[in-house]
């Protein structure tokens, strides 16, 4: 099975953190990494570790929210992915205190890449390797897909009334996933935005919670929303 | 212009869009006027930009049009159709009639037959060894693209990919994220169309129109635009204002 298909799999059925953390397990076995980590910056709402692989992963990413620098940081504020290919080369700068630190803990490179929520840099999938070196091929491209998927843990947690943070083990990651990325969601989100005076973010979760609560897909929702046939209420 | 040799009119297009690479320019923006060159010189009726996410699933860039039908064709090409097919080979194709396909893409067939078109065709976008995603086309008549239809879709299409692409050097990694980056940026400027709608009462078609009208008055990106309608509160009352005035400009 391709490394998408896997990524898929090791998210169906679950949500939010368990979700989350299946999704770093899998990136571990699937990328090759010795720890994977999944974190947000979100207006201050939700900053830190969401999921991660193991004990140690979460101790690693939460130590660049202590030091106040680090991957997930910097990917959300440049909206691109941070790639540290050798912590030791005396001549790398990214991080003078989290660089040292996790040298410490014997991690030689670090990759991150950005998680992106209805057009939002809300945070990042950190990736940890022992050994240094660059992120080639099928796990350069597996590394980004793996992002792209965080984005459904990512709004699990982000779903304030946790509608569809309890497990459902008919989850479907790859139907879900497919019908966020369609036009008439993000239209439809843009004018919950003007209607509900939220941030877009928050106006995909409320989409995507009513379509939760009456059992439809995202799209359709998404349509009677655009068509006026349907109208969301303010809290 | 339309009278003029098509040679002529390529060319104009060509340098207006070279033109407007070596100025500072908005990806979507400049997209969707490529998409509307690909009608005038192309002979089809509508063209859109489906671009590879990194599932290597086809998303619409931009098209032609806002209608919903035809929004409908270019993303029933995330499972089927010529688009897909050129993704996966990297080939260009052109389907006479699209009836002749309803064996072998069942759904999009049917789709595109029923919404008026008779020919559909598909480009690939590549750049450092992969194919980015496809530039769709379709056409009222029957017929396949000529070889010299061909060049000048690729040439559109190059360009498309130029323009993604920017200053970046193309490697796999830098491609990968400018792809994500892209498609981020397309999510915000359909947010906006759809807040516009609502706060304008206006379709979407002229919800995008007036936007990118704004912009390039205001030699903004559209965007930058479309961010500030969505996510930035204070600045959104002045800027609707003025989209409000261009709506429906005062006798």
């Amino acid at each position: 099975m391709a490394i998408r298909e896997q990524l898929f799999v090791a998210l169906d059925g679950h949500r939010g953190v368990a979700a989350a953390d299946r999704l770093c397990e899998a990136c571990v076995v699937l990328l090759d990494m010795d720890a994977v980590a999944i974190s947000l910056i979100f207006d201050g709402v939700a900053t830190g570790t969401l999921g991660s692989s193991d004990g140690p992963a979460r101790m690693y990413d939460e130590l660049q929210f202590t030091l106040g620098e680090g991957p997930c940081l910097d990917c959300v504020t440049q909206r691109a992915p941070v790639f540290v290919v050798d912590l030791a080369d005396p001549d790398d700068r990214h991080w003078p205190a989290f660089g040292p630190a996790l040298l410490a803990h014997h991690i030689g490179c670090v990759y991150a890449i950005p998680v992106v929520v209805a057009g939002e840099y809300v945070g990042a999938l950190d990736l940890f390797r022992r050994k240094p070196g660059h992120l080639d091929g099928e796990y350069l491209s597996g590394a980004f897909i793996a992002a792209e998927l965080a984005a459904l843990p990512v709004l699990d947690l982000l779903d304030a009334d946790l509608q569809a943070a309890a497990a459902e083990p008919n989850s479907n990651a790859w139907a879900e996933f497919n019908a966020l990325c369609r036009s008439e969601v993000s239209q439809a989100t843009g004018m919950l935005v003007a209607q509900l005076e939220v941030e877009p973010t928050e106006a995909l979760i409320r989409l995507r919670a009513h379509a939760y609560a009456t059992g439809r897909t995202a799209t359709d929702v998404a349509r009677d929303i655009l068509a006026r046939r349907l109208k969301l209420d303010a809290d | 212009m339309t009278n003029a040799p098509r040679e002529t009119r390529v060319l104009d297009a060509v340098v207006s869009l070279v033109d407007s690479l070596l100025d500072d320019f908005d990806v979507v923006d400049l997209l969707t006027e490529l998409t509307k060159r690909c009608t005038d010189l192309l002979d089809v009726a509508a063209a859109g930009f489906l671009l590879a996410d990194p599932l290597q699933q086809l998303r619409l860039l931009a098209a032609t049009s806002e209608r919903a039908r035809e929004l409908e064709l270019f993303q029933l090409q995330a499972d089927e159709g010529p688009c897909v097919e050129c993704y996966v080979t990297g080939r260009p194709v052109s389907i006479a009639d699209v009836r002749a396909e309803t064996d072998r893409w069942p759904q999009f067939a049917s789709a595109a037959y029923e919404a008026g078109f008779a020919s559909v065709h598909a480009l690939p976008m590549r750049a450092a060894g992969l194919v980015l995603g496809a530039l769709g086309l379709f056409g009222n008549r029957t017929g396949a693209l000529t070889d010299a239809d061909l060049l000048v879709g690729q040439t559109l299409t190059h360009i498309a990919c130029v323009a993604i692409l920017q200053e970046l050097p193309p490697k796999p990694a830098t491609v990968l994220s400018r792809l994500r980056a892209t498609l981020a940026n397309r999510v915000t400027v359909e947010q906006a169309k759809g807040f516009l709608c609502e706060r304008l009462d206006v379709p979407v078609e002229e919800a995008f129109a007036l936007m990118r009208t704004y912009a390039h008055h205001n030699r903004e990106h559209l965007t930058d635009v479309a961010r500030r309608l969505v996510t930035e509160r204070q600045g959104r009352p002045t800027l609707l204002a003025v989209l409000t005035e261009l709506a429906a400009p005062p006798e």
